[in-house]
């Protein structure tokens, strides 16, 4: 059955590179607007299911529906918010420079971007709070800062869902906050946000629902449900003590 | 006169001069502009690559027209054959870092190097058929440019130019961030196809001029250059366009009056060009790094300026100062020029601070009494307190500040009983904590009351005895102790 009361579903997905599988048999669904964080250990195939979910990887058995429709047919619905590392800060463009990236896949190939599109990209720099730093080369923004211009370029796209590599990964605790009003903000204007998170001691605080991936899908829900002792110790082998610490905190 | 007449008009009058001056900048221009992409793309070792596997193109082409046509140098097919070449390097190196562990680079290593080596035996094995000068692929030979070769070159600057200026937006995106342009149904892979194939349309007409050792730098220096110059990718390119028409002027030039190699001269300017711009870039250049550095005040030599001023509470000189911070006169001088700079503190010879020189001075101290009670919270024996929080006094991004004195559930004073003061982030203070700020036009951040103020009114507000009033827009609201400390302002800046 196709709903499309979700924004995102997967179902039954593997994908393999080489032998192993890097996901295994991995199903849930993601309703409108809400925020859900992926956790798991290093290599847990968080970046492959990301990847899915952009429908970038061949998958085995599967499929991955965006409002009810196969991803394939949905370019352009998720937008892609790239962990820190991946970019260059040296690169020569501006902050609305990269704002108005967002706009390219609603223009035509010819044609210059329109002043609706400029006008775009300054709300939702307003948005981030970042329409004083219009001219300035992204190298020299702080972290925070950053994270909120991409946070804009996903914005000015106009995607209902937004996916977010590690936000908060490498950032101080005065970044963490800026970026956690955005995300609130987002969410307020019905935007579906998926964030890849590596910190299980702020995912519950932060996230709705979390999806605890390693190869399987290993539980979905809200943390309180995600977060118990034998699923924990289960996907996160040897580090059990510092769990046994924060359940009880 | 007459000097400069030989120097610079004289060549202007050969023919040989003409020709190599346009040719080159046709090739140099759209190289620069290319290569502008190519630098951001981390691709410099590409460019050597392509041009070196051409040889085995370039003989194989000789060698086909030789023995089927028994036509000699055709320079057609020579051209066909070091396109087919650069596009089967191309295709190996992609193949071998896909399908197995070695990364791209090393790829790159192994696949050229093995088609250059296939060029090199072709030709010695069948010397007797194949009459290239090795020397003048290697060198090139741009003051003897054929009239083919020119041809040649203009139309793949145009047709490059063309297919650069048209996908400009997408040539961008791709390069920036490709997993992003993938994301919005761009496809990445064609762009990056129809990239390399234009590279290596370049580097073949570019070879016969400069040699294939110098193309690479006619890819990557002019881009190079003006990449240190700015921060926009579309006045990179046209930077980069300008030093590889400069590049060649300056190198032609070079060549006559040295008497030596065109492409040696040529590269060798453009070489110099970069090295200038590398020294006096405005702001990526080494004296400006230089400048900066030696200018360069550490910011808690600014804070203890500011927090001394504020103690003292009256006009100083620096004389006055430097009995408190301890600093070399001249590290003081930048210091004072700084701050002057940035409005914190206003006179000459005898300074004062400003409003919002005091707003920081306030902020300052309320990191040192917040850090103090943080310190006091963790168990830090109160002898060591001041000392330690005047050092982290200095870590003071107001944001985390802020941020601690929430955690610590706003206390009012620190250890020492000394109240901390309410001062803010976004510049705002409580009235309470500032003096002199009467007479002066405030903004209102925040306020509780039912009285005719809101947030964001400008006024004015005065204290007397009778009790505190706000003046705005010449009307008067007379306030209570309590309004007034639940009221935040800001200074007009």
């Amino acid at each position: 059955m196709v709903s499309s009361d979700y924004a995102i579903q997967v179902r039954n997905l593997t994908v393999s590179y080489g032998p192993k599988p890097a996901l295994l048999d991995v199903s849930f669904m993601i309703q409108k607007g809400e925020l859900v964080g992926i956790i798991g250990p290093n290599g847990a195939g968080k970046s492959t299911l990301m990847k899915a979910m952009l429908g970038f990887v061949k998958r085995d058995i599967g499929d991955v529906l965006v409002f009810g429709k196969p991803v394939e047919q949905c370019r352009g619905a998720i937008a892609y918010v790239p962990q820190r590392g991946t970019v260059d800060w040296d690169f020569p463009v501006t902050v609305a420079d990269v704002a108005m990236m967002g706009r390219y896949g609603h223009l035509k190939w010819w044609s210059n971007p329109s002043k609706k599109d400029a006008e775009i990209v300054d709300k939702c720099l307003e948005m981030v709070r970042m329409s004083d730093f219009k001219k300035r080369q992204i190298g020299q923004l702080s972290g925070g800062q950053q994270q909120r211009v991409f946070m804009a370029r996903a914005l000015a796209q106009g995607a209902q869902i937004l996916l977010l590599d590690e936000p908060f990964a490498g950032v101080d605790a005065a970044t963490e906050s800026a970026i956690l009003d955005v995300l609130a903000e987002a969410k307020k204007a019905g935007i579906t946000l998926v964030v890849v998170h590596h910190d299980l001691a702020t995912a519950s605080e932060y996230f709705d629902k979390l999806l605890l991936v390693k190869q399987r899908l290993y539980a979905a829900g809200p943390p309180s449900l995600v977060f118990r002792q034998e699923l924990l110790s289960e996907v996160y082998e040897g580090r059990l003590k510092v769990f046994t610490d924060l359940l009880k905190g | 006169m007459d000097t400069l007449y030989t120097l610079f008009i004289d060549p202007l009058t050969k023919i040989y001069f003409l020709k190599a001056l346009a040719g080159g900048s046709i090739v140099a221009v759209v190289c620069a502009v290319t290569g502008c992409l190519v630098i951001l793309q981390r691709m410099a070792f590409l460019g050597d690559a392509l041009s070196h596997a051409m040889i085995a193109g370039v003989g194989a082409g000789y060698l086909f027209m030789k023995l089927v046509f028994g036509v000699e140098a055709a320079a057609g097919a020579m051209l066909v054959g070091s396109l087919i070449s650069a596009f089967i390097t191309v295709f190996m190196i992609g193949f071998v870092a896909k399908v197995s562990r070695i990364k791209e680079d090393a790829s790159i290593g192994i696949m050229y190097t093995g088609v250059f080596a296939a060029g090199v035996v072709l030709v010695s094995v069948f010397g007797k058929y194949i009459h290239i000068d090795l020397m003048h692929f290697i060198m090139g030979d741009i003051l003897g440019i054929s009239d083919f070769d020119m041809v040649v070159s203009a139309i793949v600057a145009a047709a490059v130019l063309t297919v650069i200026i048209m996908f400009f937006r997408y040539f961008k995106i791709t390069s920036f961030d490709p997993v992003m342009a993938a994301s919005i149904g761009i496809p990445v892979l064609l762009f990056k196809y129809v990239f390399t194939g234009c590279v290596s349309l370049i580097v073949v007409s570019a070879v016969s001029m400069v040699g294939v050792i110098l193309v690479v730098g006619l890819l990557i220096t002019p881009a190079a250059t003006a990449y240190l110059l700015t921060d926009r990718l579309e006045k990179m390119m046209a930077l980069a366009a300008l030093f590889g028409f400069t590049s060649i002027l300056g190198g032609l030039y070079l060549s006559v009056w040295l008497n030596s190699a065109g492409g040696g001269a040529v590269m060798l300017f453009a070489t110099l060009q970069f090295l200038t711009v590398l020294v006096f870039a405005p702001r990526y250049g080494l004296l400006a790094d230089w400048q900066r550095r030696r200018n360069m005040v550490p910011q808690t030599v600014i804070e203890d300026i500011i927090a001394s001023m504020y103690k003292s509470a009256k006009p100083v000189s620096e004389a006055d100062i430097a009995q408190y911070v301890q600093t070399k006169p001249k590290m003081m001088k930048n210091a004072m020029k700084s701050l002057y700079n940035e409005g914190l503190i206003s006179g000459s010879d005898i300074y004062e601070l400003t409003d919002k020189g005091r707003t920081e001075a306030m902020r300052l101290k309320k990191a040192h009494r917040v850090w103090e009670t943080y310190l006091h919270y963790m168990g830090v024996p109160d002898s060591e307190l001041h000392a330690k929080a005047h050092v982290l006094e200095h870590y003071n991004d107001f944001e985390s500040i802020d941020y601690i004195y929430e955690k610590m559930g706003y206390p009012e004073t620190d250890p020492h009983g000394a109240k901390i003061p309410p001062v803010y982030s976004d510049g705002s203070f409580c009235l309470t904590a500032v003096y002199g700020f009467s007479d002066k036009d405030v903004e209102i951040v925040s306020v509780e009351t039912d009285k005719e103020l809101e947030v964001g009114d400008v006024v004015r507000i005065t204290h007397a005895d009778d009790g505190w009033a706000a003046d705005k827009d010449g009307k008067r609201i007379e306030l209570t102790d309590a309004e007034v400390e639940s009221m935040t302002v800001r200074f007009l800046s």
